[in-house]
């Protein structure tokens, strides 16, 4: 998904606080992001924009889906279109959780930390473009948001966004981006190093 | 609040009703039974009906259409032929609110098309918002009446089935094409005014489009009311020289046609073909779209499901297409219990919900407070809302 180019607007903004917000979105199974896709959402009357990284994803209670799973049977070739329908197509009600990272401001500088406002309800977010991430990533300050946000799993979440942005570099660079990553972990868990290790871990 | 303890009696009183009106449907639904049985053959109750049959009298019976016996049931045995493709289309709409921020209303009409030929089917929606003082006032400054964009939403509804299906049949012109709506297809709106004559103009060009491209235009009507099939059994019980003069005094007018089929018409049955001689049916006969409905038992052993079904007198009485079209329908609904699955899918398609109605006011007030208007609901409204989350 957040290796895809095109921007998808992937729904509206349920609930926010200065560190996250929850969107209510209903959108077809190959558009649903994954747990670590790069998000943006308009703040500041659209004059900036809230970067934050999906850490979270339920799938809500589907009434259509309960009456299709006591008829249809999936190897049945007289349901074969139902369920590519139901798999491709149907907008899956979905609830994405996202921790804001940083922001964007009206004149295209990123800053890193909490964003000075969340997004509005209702507000539309939209997957980061390759060249959104690009720039975001660029500095590893971006993790420092994560780290005392308790609500997310940022031990996790940090190799999967790492690995993410460091797939849209040159090959050749990609080296010195985890290197750069893994100083400023160390510098900024050095007093947990149980901690420290497992995030390293995750990313070798 | 509702105070349901004060309507304690009501509720007892509506219960004991319920029952009563069972034990008699039981009743009218034997004797309608036994009326079918007997009745004459087509071309007599026809000749019988000759002087209620010009639509004048709008008497709301049926007229056989077709030279079979009334009691007439038809079953299919396989599944859809490989490469049928079926096309529904539904519409929702967003009436016009003079409390909202802004005065607006919304068509949105979605469709899915299923090819029975195991691939992806394929949905699609459009949607138009109007705002415009053209749009939104009537002749005489009238705010535009819910009745009216219903009109509007059904031809949009029959115009986007029509280019659905004239897309499909390009892509596979040699496929039957069946194009499902949800819903009567005979217009069901009293002509008043010019203005009604236009959309009826409109949708009946529609129909035209869909016959031209190959196909069949259905209406698919779930739980429907109506007892034409029922007055048509009344009238075959008197003597032509009763009618028309005797013929509102039909004993068994609390009975709609579906209770009497869902006693008739086993699981997977349909009757057979009738056609209702009202003006508004003359209205798409003069069209070369006269409406046929039949119904058919879409439901379960001792669950029946009774739908009616309308399609135009140049397709229903192909052999062929409504063979194709009766297994389509069972094969659809017996997957989701009773109600084909590409119109609950164009219903999904077409769905404003009312987060994507709140999602549109929060962007049209967006916009207009950036033009440095400041648009509020109306302070009732905005009352409303909060009381309305409790």
């Amino acid at each position: 998904m957040a290796d895809s180019d095109r921007t998808i607007t992937i729904g509206n903004v349920l609930r926010a606080d200065i560190r996250g917000f929850v969107v209510a979105s209903r959108i077809p199974e190959p558009d649903v992001p994954t747990f670590g896709t790069f998000v943006r959402a308009a703040i500041q009357q659209e004059r900036a924009d809230l970067i934050g990284l999906v850490y979270n994803i339920t799938l809500q209670d589907d009434p259509f889906l309960k009456n299709l799973a006591v008829t249809v049977i999936e190897d049945d070739p007289r349901y074969a279109e139902i369920i590519r329908d139901q798999q491709e197509n149907r907008a899956v009600p979905v609830e994405i959780a996202v921790a804001a990272i940083g922001y964007r401001d009206e004149d295209n500088h990123y800053h890193y930390g909490l964003p000075p406002q969340p997004p509005m309800i209702l507000h539309r977010i939209t997957v980061c473009s390759k060249d959104e991430v690009r720039h975001i990533t660029a500095a590893p300050d971006f993790m420092r948001a994560l780290f005392d946000n308790r609500d997310v799993p940022a031990d996790e979440l940090i190799p999967t966004a790492l690995q993410r942005a460091a797939r849209l570099r040159p090959e050749s660079s990609r080296g010195e981006f985890f290197l750069e990553a893994g100083r400023y972990l160390a510098h900024y868990l050095g007093r947990d190093p149980v901690r420290l290790e497992r995030i390293l871990r995750r990313l070798a | 609040m509702l105070h349901i303890e004060r309507l304690k009696a009501d509720i007892d009183t509506l219960s004991r009703l319920a029952v009563e009106r069972q034990t008699q449907r039981e009743d009218d639904v034997a004797r309608a039974l036994r009326w079918l049985a007997e009745a004459p053959d087509s071309t007599t109750l026809r000749e019988r009906l000759a002087p209620v049959a010009t639509g004048e009298h709008d008497w709301p019976g049926a007229l056989p259409a077709v030279d079979v016996p009334l009691d007439a049931r038809f079953t299919v045995r396989s599944d859809p032929p490989h490469g049928t493709v079926v096309i529904g289309v539904d519409g929702s709409q967003v009436y016009p609110d003079p409390h909202a921020a802004a005065l607006y209303y919304l068509i949105q009409i979605g469709g899915l098309v299923f090819g029975y030929d195991g691939s992806r089917p394929r949905p699609y929606s459009c949607e138009a918002l109007h705002f415009r003082d053209e749009e939104l006032y009537d002749a005489q400054g009238y705010l535009i009446s819910p009745e009216r964009v219903g009109m509007e939403r059904l031809v949009q509804e029959m115009a986007y089935l029509a280019e659905l299906t004239a897309i499909e049949h390009r892509l596979a012109p040699a496929a039957p094409l069946l194009a499902l709506t949800d819903g009567p297809l005979l217009w069901p709106y009293v002509e008043r005014s010019r203005v009604d004559s236009q959309a009826v103009d409109a949708y009946l060009d529609a129909l035209t489009e869909i016959q031209k491209t190959g196909g069949l235009p259905v209406g698919y009507v779930a739980r429907p009311g109506g007892r034409a099939l029922v007055e048509l059994l009344w009238a075959s019980r008197l003597a032509p020289e009763d009618i028309p003069g005797r013929l509102p005094e039909n004993p068994l007018r609390q009975l709609p046609d579906a209770a009497l089929m869902a006693h008739f018409l086993a699981p997977g049955e349909r009757s057979a073909w009738f056609s209702r001689p009202s003006s508004t049916n003359r209205r798409h006969a003069g069209r070369g779209h006269e409406v046929w409905f039949c119904y058919v038992n879409v439901g379960a052993a001792r669950m029946p499901v009774i739908a009616r079904v309308e399609a135009p007198e140049w397709g229903a009485p192909n052999e062929d297409a409504i063979t194709t079209l009766h297994a389509v329908l069972l094969h659809q609904s017996q997957v989701l219990n009773g109600y084909p699955y590409v119109l609950a899918r164009a219903h999904e398609e077409a769905l404003v919900t009312t987060a994507d109605k709140a999602a549109l006011d929060s962007e049209i007030q967006r916009h207009l407070f950036a033009q440095g208007i400041l648009a509020r609901p109306s302070e009732k409204a905005q009352q409303k809302a909060y009381l309305g989350k409790r």
